[in-house]
């Protein structure tokens, strides 16, 4: 129970939930790759993976793994391949905490 | 805790649901039937039922009246020459005063309370043949009930007019007037109502009076209800019966208040009162609320001492409760006992078992069952699903709940947080990261969860993921 009840509180914790839905001004290499000027940064990964589906960039051998194209490479540190399990956090350095 | 949540709450929905059901439609599904009271009941209660929903039927019967009044226009000037204009043609005017009744109602639903009494006012003197009944007034009534804002007055008004033209609001008016307060968040005002009613001489009858207890229960404090109570006893000597009991101990049961529950249960029976099924399925379910599900077993003695047949929501309690409290065993006897007893089991009851089976790290037992039960003609809902993948899941038999989940997904049934959590994790745990990101897709695609929360669940299931890394614990 105690790890969804932690959940719970992530997504019932206003902060955190806006962190994650706001509408952000996005920075321009962002902005390029995303065609909007504005998304949240849940909407940014949704776009981000269903990019990598829509052009079959995952490894054909390790399906864990990106290869990533030019124009992902732009927005995701410059790497040549990336893991999934680390898209999210990769993304959120897009999102820096609003400062307060 | 932390082994049950998910399989746990899936079942408990649905053992909710389920025993909610009879609990709230006791007072129109039990009281007919006891034989005293049941001369009088049974003529009011159709035309009760009718009344709250006279609305759709006088709706469904515009279209066949000719030309049948659409009010575009609000204004009563406008309304007036369009009824003109309408009894001037012969042909248009039945004899029916339902036909007037939904005029004035089609007109009501878009104007102001005065408007609609001048405009039976002018229908009246317009067209004599036709004379307002009960049902005329109270479709003002109900007009009038939606437009309190504070004070009572247009009520009151209405009321007036109703007792000034021959038609003395009775039970029926209580009750629309009632209902049509508490549906649109008037709870005090209706309490008042229902008071300044009693006094004079239209009291609630049960099922009115029910359905304010019911409603505050959701609505309002346990002390606001217990003092409507307490007042309506006091002042007008109306008494709670077994269904209010049935509906008040149903209510603290749910918010886990067990010293009220056995007070109320005192209460129960200093008051003469017998307590049938309706109130030992409360009862269970209440242990089950409170994380004493093994209680539920002297609960069905007591009901065999007493005498009181338990019918397919007890033995679906029992057997969720003897699971949820890891009596499994006892559980699979009372499946057996229900079948002798003429009972077929339904999904509720199979569910709840295979929760028994998975918590006691016996998924495939419960996968067994699963077969037993499609055998036997019941279909599995998206709970029994959920329960499953998460025990699976859970006993580490990711293969049994990747084929698992292809059925559900073929079947388009929704994930529920929990086993999506579960499943998430495990498909994580081995390396399948790239799978995990598709029930992703698929959690959001079939609307399972919002985005939110399905997203939230990734993240940190990925979080989990690379910290465990870091440890060595997981490759």
């Amino acid at each position: 129970m105690l790890p969804q009840r932690m959940k719970k509180a992530m997504t019932d914790n206003p902060k955190k939930l806006a962190n994650l839905i706001d509408l952000v001004n996005l920075p321009s290499t962002l902005r390029e790759f995303m065609g909007q000027s504005q998304t949240s940064r849940l909407g940014c990964f949704k776009r981000v993976w269903s990019y990598i589906k829509e052009n079959n960039l995952q490894d054909p051998n390790n399906k864990n793994l990106v290869n990533c194209d030019e124009k992902l490479k732009s927005i995701l540190l410059g790497k040549p391949q990336v893991e999934l399990t680390e898209l999210p956090t990769l993304i959120k350095l897009h999102f820096p905490k609003a400062p307060r | 805790m932390g082994k049950l949540p998910p399989s746990l709450r899936s079942a408990n929905f649905a053992v909710n649901t389920l025993i909610k059901t009879p609990s709230s439609s006791v007072p129109h599904s039990k009281i007919p039937s006891p034989s005293p009271p049941s001369t009088s009941k049974p003529h009011y209660f159709p035309k009760k039922s009718l009344s709250p929903k006279r609305k759709p039927t006088s709706n469904n019967q515009q279209p066949q009246l000719p030309s049948i009044v659409a009010f575009d226009s609000t204004t009563l000037s406008d309304a007036k020459t369009l009824f003109n204009s309408l009894i001037s043609n012969p042909k248009n005017v039945p004899s029916d005063p339902k036909f007037y009744n939904s005029i004035l109602q089609s007109f009501s639903s878009n104007s102001t309370l005065q408007d609609s009494i001048f405009f039976l006012n002018h229908m009246i003197k317009t067209h004599p043949p036709f004379s307002p009944d009960r049902f005329t007034y109270h479709v003002l009534l109900i007009q009038s009930c939606k437009s309190v804002d504070h004070s009572l007055s247009p009520v009151h008004q209405v009321l007036n007019l109703m007792t000034s033209n021959g038609f003395p609001p009775n039970k029926v008016s209580t009750d629309i007037a009632v209902r049509t307060l508490c549906s649109s968040n008037h709870e005090e005002q209706a309490i008042e109502l229902v008071k300044e009613l009693s006094s004079k001489d239209s009291p609630p009858d049960t099922y009115t009076y029910n359905f304010i207890v019911r409603h505050l229960c959701k609505n309002r404090s346990l002390s606001n209800m217990n003092s409507f109570i307490k007042e309506m006893r006091d002042g007008f000597d109306i008494k709670p019966d077994l269904v209010t009991y049935t509906i008040m101990i149903d209510n603290v049961c749910n918010s886990k208040n067990l010293r009220e529950a056995t007070r109320l249960l005192g209460v129960l029976s200093e008051e003469g009162y017998k307590p049938d099924c309706y109130v030992y399925n409360t009862i269970m379910k209440g242990y089950c609320m409170l994380s004493q599900g093994g209680e539920v077993l002297s609960v069905y003695k007591k009901m065999q001492e007493e005498g009181v047949k338990p019918d397919l929501v007890t033995y679906n309690t029992l057997i969720y409760g003897l699971s949820k409290s890891g009596r499994v065993k006892d559980a699979k006897k009372f499946l057996s006992v229900m079948m002798e007893e003429g009972h077929i089991p339904d999904a509720v009851t199979y569910t709840s078992l295979m929760n028994g089976m998975c918590r006691e790290g016996d998924p495939l037992g419960a996968l067994a069952l699963l077969e037993r039960m499609e055998a036997r003609g019941c279909a599995p809902n998206s709970c029994t699903y959920n329960t499953l993948l998460h025990g699976l899941c859970k006993a580490r038999l990711l293969d049994k709940g990747m084929e698992l989940y292809d059925v559900m997904k073929k079947n388009g049934m929704k994930l529920e947080t929990g086993s999506y959590g579960t499943f998430l994790r495990a498909l994580c745990r081995n390396g399948r990261v790239a799978e995990a990101y598709e029930v992703f897709d698929y959690a959001v695609e079939s609307k399972s969860l919002t985005d939110v929360a399905a997203y939230t669940t990734l993240e940190s299931t990925l979080k989990w993921l690379k910290k465990a890394r870091e440890q060595g614990l997981v490759i």
